[in-house]
């Protein structure tokens, strides 16, 4: 087996979850402050899709990158630094889509707020753990 | 209503990050030992019969100009180690140490498939193993 299989896996799937959650999470924004005008529910309704497969989406993200470094967990200087981020980010994203999954596509206001809040967190750490994950690829 | 349908999602999201998180953790581990088992890393009697990399003097000497141009930086000059670890006395196979070169190791080494070929790997194999019987610089 080519032994650079999960790296390469890793490399392919990560980048769904990561652009799903920035582009969910810049949908409902964008839902949230037009939510009085028709685009508004089509914003929201982009955002709750894109949050529910971007959370689908950490599963095979995760898995692949455990598998390539061996089960690793936190590791040491970049890794670490990168599993920082992204363990808590996963964590978050799951919660998010099942939140989002378990209330519908029609959620309160004050609900929604309180997401949208958590889920830019979620959406910073996935980037700062991505940000990590880049660096490890440069070889110096 | 709404108060109860908010504890239910709630309740579902924290029940399901919870499981995705023990689920993952616990996948880590299982692949933490699999790869224990089937470490080089680990010698068994089948592995003493492994080809040895023939370690005389005009080999070692190449191996080791290509051990100062391209692994000293992370290894050490002499072989200490510095960010990679000490190449003294390792007790992996040489088949072990040929695939590290070659591939690397995601995180810890880079790949050199593109810059040495066999020969030079097994040049560097040679200076390696060299340095088993000899007490490092300092």
């Amino acid at each position: 087996m080519d032994p650079t299989i999960w790296a390469k896996a890793h490399g392919a799937t990560t980048h769904f979850p990561l652009a799903l959650a920035l582009s969910s999470v810049a949908f409902d924004a964008a839902g949230f402050a037009l939510a009085r005008k028709p685009i508004g529910n089509d914003l929201r309704a982009a955002g709750y899709w894109t949050m529910i497969a971007g959370a689908a989406g950490t599963m095979p993200a995760v898995l692949s990158g455990l598998l390539m470094t061996k089960g690793i967990v936190m590791g040491h200087d970049a890794l670490r630094l990168h599993h920082m981020f992204v363990w808590p980010a996963f964590v978050l994203l799951v919660a998010l889509g099942t939140w989002r999954l378990v209330q519908g596509r029609h959620a309160s206001p004050r609900g929604l707020a309180a997401y949208l809040v958590l889920a830019g967190l979620a959406a910073g750490l996935m980037a700062v753990g991505a940000y990590w994950g880049g660096e490890m690829m440069i070889v110096r | 209503m709404r108060l109860t349908r908010n504890i239910i999602s709630a309740g579902a999201a924290a029940v399901v990050s919870g499981t995705a998180l023990s689920a993952t953790l616990g996948f880590a581990d299982l692949i933490r030992h699999k790869a224990a088992r089937t470490s080089h890393q680990q010698p068994t009697a089948d592995r003493w019969l492994e080809p040895v990399a023939a370690t005389y003097p005009a080999l070692i000497v190449q191996g080791r100009e290509l051990y100062l141009a391209s692994c000293a930086h992370c290894h050490a000059a002499d072989a200490t180690g510095d960010e990679g670890p000490d190449l003294h006395d390792l007790q992996v196979s040489d088949r072990y140490i040929f695939h590290m070169i070659k591939f690397g190791e995601p995180h810890e080494m880079p790949s050199f498939a593109k810059k040495y070929g066999p020969a030079d790997i097994t040049a560097l194999i040679s200076y390696i193993r060299s340095l088993r019987s000899q007490p490092s610089e300092t």
